[in-house]
């Protein structure tokens, strides 16, 4: 009698999540086909031989292609330039282990075209450390410890100096030049986002305590990134949040109770957010990245797993679908047309 | 009496030993810590105020309450200066990295009492791009230290 209520209570779970599942695979596969013409994802990742090269692959993880082919070196940190002609990445011996939370001092500084080709190194180890790009891509914005540098990529002159006011990584230009933002101590806390007026000097912060890896949204006014918030208890797992430049409207993107949220970007459009998430804290840098992700901005915030702890959070989040893609480390998204399709 | 002896030579086996162990730390001098940092000093370690963060995978520096016993090299005012230590649950020997490569010295670990020879810079923001626990923060410390050097020593 007992086996055959088992039975039953198992046909009764089966049969319940075969709906959820298949609405689940359905859901990914849409998003899959939304936005595979929508340009190109270039992130790091483990090549054949084990060590870190630049790959290109279609959102939907169509057409992965290796553009650079360097055993002598690990590539790591892509960054589109804004018109996506362009890339700007750092360059390490072979051998070097990433870490995530100094890839910006390491190696050398390379920009390439959009397709990896033609790479050019800019300085030595350790010159031009967080290099992100100008709005315009004419420059590069470098941030040190005497202070924040914009130094002009044609001459590799620094055109502008400025106080850097605690921000020391993760430096990034808005794209409408007004803003920077960036990683700081500010008013006794480290680990905070904030944001930089271009133009007064003026630092607010975005969001205090853990958090880290911020970047703009398109409009200039929003940023995305990573947050590890106090109230999970214990260590407590890091989730995507999004923010107002000024502070305000602090909110979760996603998360999922077990893993950690890293590399926030969106689209260019800012209809999409990219992301990796893995089950080890730091993005999984030193080790073979972990599994980018992509969601749709509308859908935000998606809780996804079990989650009970988050879920109780965040009670209203919505269930839209995460397509997850390679295995990699700080992708970045562009819609211009920079790969090649299989076949 | 070939007993005594021998409990003897044990003894001061033992002695030397002891005295090697516990080899004074002295001046705290060497080789290296006078030709880096803008400032020397010799001071006690006086508060270490909260618990160190143990998390292995993150880089900060972590501020610490000094009383200065000595100034060997450039201008010190007041009986207490706040320094930085970089990841300070590392031997100074062992602790400099790409973040922070000049930074070193024969540390083992930091103890409320203890007294320090350091090479000093100051301040901190402008020799140090990393995180900052600073739980003096808004009270009246001055300028915060960047240690660059730091040796054990003996109180002078």
């Amino acid at each position: 009698m007992f086996t055959r209520n088992l039975y039953a209570v198992l046909l009764v779970t089966i049969f319940a999540a075969v709906p959820s599942f298949a609405q689940e695979n359905a859901g990914t596969a849409a998003l899959a086909a939304e936005v595979h013409a929508k340009g190109w994802i270039v992130y790091g990742a483990r090549s054949d031989g084990g060590g870190w090269d630049l790959f290109l692959t279609r959102p939907d993880g169509s057409s992965r292609q290796a553009i650079t082919h360097t055993p002598e070196y690990e590539e790591a940190a892509p960054r589109f330039s804004p018109d996506g002609t362009r890339l700007l990445y750092r360059r390490l011996a072979g051998g070097t282990r990433i870490d995530h939370d100094k890839w910006g001092f390491q190696g050398e500084l390379v920009v390439a075209e959009g397709d990896g080709s033609n790479p050019r190194v800019l300085g030595g180890e350790g010159e031009f450390p967080w290099a992100s790009w100008s709005p315009d891509g004419t420059q590069v914005v470098c941030l040190t410890k005497k202070g924040i540098q914009v130094v002009d990529l044609d001459t590799k002159q620094v055109v502008r100096e400025f106080p850097r006011q605690g921000i020391y990584q993760q430096l990034f230009w808005s794209p409408d030049g007004k803003w920077f933002c960036g990683v700081a101590n500010h008013l006794g806390e480290s680990w905070t986002v904030v944001r930089l007026s271009a133009e007064t000097g003026a630092m607010n912060p975005v969001r205090s305590f853990q958090n880290c890896t911020p970047d703009w949204c398109p409009d200039s006014k929003t940023l995305i990134f990573s947050s590890r918030p106090g109230d999970q208890g214990g260590y407590g797992y890091t989730q995507l949040w999004m923010a107002e430049g000024d502070g305000s409207n602090q909110r979760l993107v996603y998360g999922e109770d077990g893993a950690h949220v890293y590399g926030g970007a969106t689209s260019p459009d800012g209809a999409y957010l990219l992301f990796t998430k893995g089950p080890k804290d730091g993005s999984g840098a030193e080790g073979s990245g972990a599994p980018m992700g992509i969601m749709r901005a509308a859908d935000a915030p998606i809780i996804t797993g079990e989650s009970a702890a988050l879920r109780a959070l965040h009670p209203d989040t919505k269930d839209g679908a995460v397509l997850l893609l390679d295995m990699g480390w700080e992708p970045h998204w562009t819609y211009a047309e920079v790969g090649k399709d299989e076949g | 009496m070939i007993c005594t002896w021998r409990v003897g030579g044990v003894l001061a086996v033992c002695a030397i030993g002891l005295v090697a162990c516990s080899k004074a730390p002295s001046t705290g001098v060497d080789d290296k810590l006078s030709t880096v940092g803008e400032f020397e000093v010799t001071a006690e370690l006086a508060e270490i105020r909260g618990e160190f963060v143990n998390k292995p995978m993150y880089d900060y520096a972590f501020v610490m309450k000094y009383k200065v016993l000595a100034v060997h090299r450039g201008t010190i005012d007041g009986e207490c200066i706040y320094i930085g230590h970089y990841n300070p649950l590392k031997p100074r020997s062992s602790v400099a990295d790409a973040r922070v490569p000049e930074v070193g010295g024969d540390l083992d670990r930091f103890r409320v009492g203890d007294v320090h020879r350091m090479a000093l810079d100051v301040p901190i923001d402008d020799c140090y791009m990393g995180g900052i626990i600073n739980r003096y923060f808004g009270e009246d410390t001055g300028p915060v230290y960047w240690a660059v050097w730091t040796n054990r020593a003996s109180r002078p």
